[in-house]
């Protein structure tokens, strides 16, 4: 066989070596899994924690609020929607919440043309001076 | 003649080198020795291929969860929101989404009545999303009196099924999960932003804090360990349902959802299957 053949054949084998080489080491071991990605990045993205932490956790230990919202106009809220983040007092029974205000009741309900008609909203200014809705409204089982 | 005979010998010596034998020879015995090396350092580039691979990403324990085993979908109920902006704020912080960036927005559409005689059904139609919806709308520019109608509009990642932002990735960093959810892989993006220009509707972003794309991962750490996704969590209005197609639920608010409203997608014409389905679109919402 002609040397440049040889040569040339060398440097071929040389060089799809030196490609699975590259291959071996850099695929990562889950890539193609489920697909052409790495099935190790779906559990990575799923190890953060969460934050919010969700009504099914309140209800564990303040069932009875819980059961007297769900009868209520306001049931589909979740605890933490006005009563903000719970994270911390889940983790210790101890740390309270922030006592919450008038700031939560009117961000949904003062009145606007663009929030559909089957939302109770009244204009604030017009309704109520004060700035404690609770004098009037329960929140947990509020009447319009 | 001797002269002449060492001489000769010198030329066919040179053309022996010119031919190459020797080289290949040498060569051949090299990669032997070669492949014996390699075959002998096989455990040892196992550990550095192991090494090599921690550096690039650190790889844990699987979870207790099988995507192939779920099928999520959103669904979006424009009569429903009543752009409080909650669900933003509650998105910001459950993702730790840098400030002025948006996983999810509300867009407040205001559509004006048409000018008298004009022969048009409806005016100029106004759209705002002031930082994204967060703390709330405030009164919108448009006068009241000129208000043809007004509504909300949820935005988020519509979780196509034929993504054009996967499609355009130079390093399969973004990939559409087996679960519906299309997420990025921060340790192999590179930040080119491909994608960010590919999505058709505007949900992704550049991070930069970590420097690689960033979007909507359905709370995917949340939907995991069996929770809802942080804005349907926090929606105080059940604008946003959320739920799994492979396995529902008794009284699946989702499956009630499809079953009793004219469900429509975001830009079907695009051909992109969004898995995030609208109800209650006006036409003027792209």
């Amino acid at each position: 066989m002609p040397p440049q053949i040889i040569r040339l054949v060398l440097l071929t084998i040389g060089i799809v070596c030196a490609y699975f080489m590259a291959r071996y080491f850099l695929v990562p071991p889950s890539f193609g899994e489920y697909g052409h990605y790495r099935g190790a990045a779906l559990q990575e993205i799923a190890n953060r924690e969460p934050f919010w932490a969700g009504r099914n956790t309140c209800d564990t230990c303040h069932k009875e609020i819980v059961q007297k919202l769900a009868k209520a106009e306001h049931q589909g809220l979740s605890c933490e929607t006005c009563h903000g983040p719970s994270e911390a007092h889940v983790k210790d029974p101890e740390v309270k919440l922030p006592q919450m205000g008038y700031d939560k009741c009117v961000r949904c309900h003062e009145a606007s043309p663009s929030r559909p008609k089957w939302l109770h909203q009244v204009t604030v200014a017009d309704h109520y001076t004060g700035n404690v809705c609770t004098e009037c409204h329960d929140p947990h089982q509020p009447k319009p | 003649m001797s002269e002449n005979a060492s001489q000769s010998g010198v030329v066919r010596r040179s053309q022996t080198a010119a031919t190459g034998e020797n080289v290949t020879r040498r060569r051949v015995l090299k990669s032997l020795a070669g492949i014996t090396a390699g075959i002998l350092a096989l455990p040892a580039a196992r550990m550095c291929k192991a090494a090599v691979q921690n550096g690039l990403a650190s790889a844990d324990s699987p979870p207790g969860y099988d995507p192939t085993q779920h099928k999520w979908l959103m669904a979006l109920d424009v009569d429903r929101c009543i752009g409080c902006g909650m669900c933003v704020e509650a998105c910001q912080a459950e993702n730790s989404v840098p400030q002025g960036f948006f996983r999810t927005w509300i867009e407040r559409y205001v559509i004006k009545k048409p000018e008298p005689e004009s022969g048009k059904t409806r005016g100029e139609t106004v759209v705002d999303s002031t930082n994204g919806g967060i703390g709330g709308f405030k009164p919108s520019a448009v006068a009241k009196e000129q208000i043809l109608k007004s509504f909300f509009v949820p935005k988020m990642c519509n979780l196509c099924e034929h993504s054009p932002c996967t499609q355009v990735c130079p390093v399969g960093a973004t990939f559409d999960a087996p679960d519906g959810a299309v997420l990025v892989d921060k340790n192999y993006c590179i930040g080119c932003g491909f994608c960010i220009q590919a999505c058709p509707y505007g949900c992704r972003f550049f991070n930069p804090e970590t420097h690689t794309a960033d979007k909507c991962t359905l709370c995917y750490h949340r939907i995991t360990r069996g929770l809802k996704p942080a804005c349907v969590e926090i929606c105080p209005s059940q604008a946003r349902i959320f739920g799994d197609l492979k396995n529902p639920v008794t009284d699946d608010p989702l499956q009630r959802f499809i079953t009793n409203n004219k469900v429509e997608e975001l830009k079907a014409n695009l051909g992109t299957g969004p898995r995030v389905a609208y109800a209650g679109l006006d036409e003027v919402v792209r």
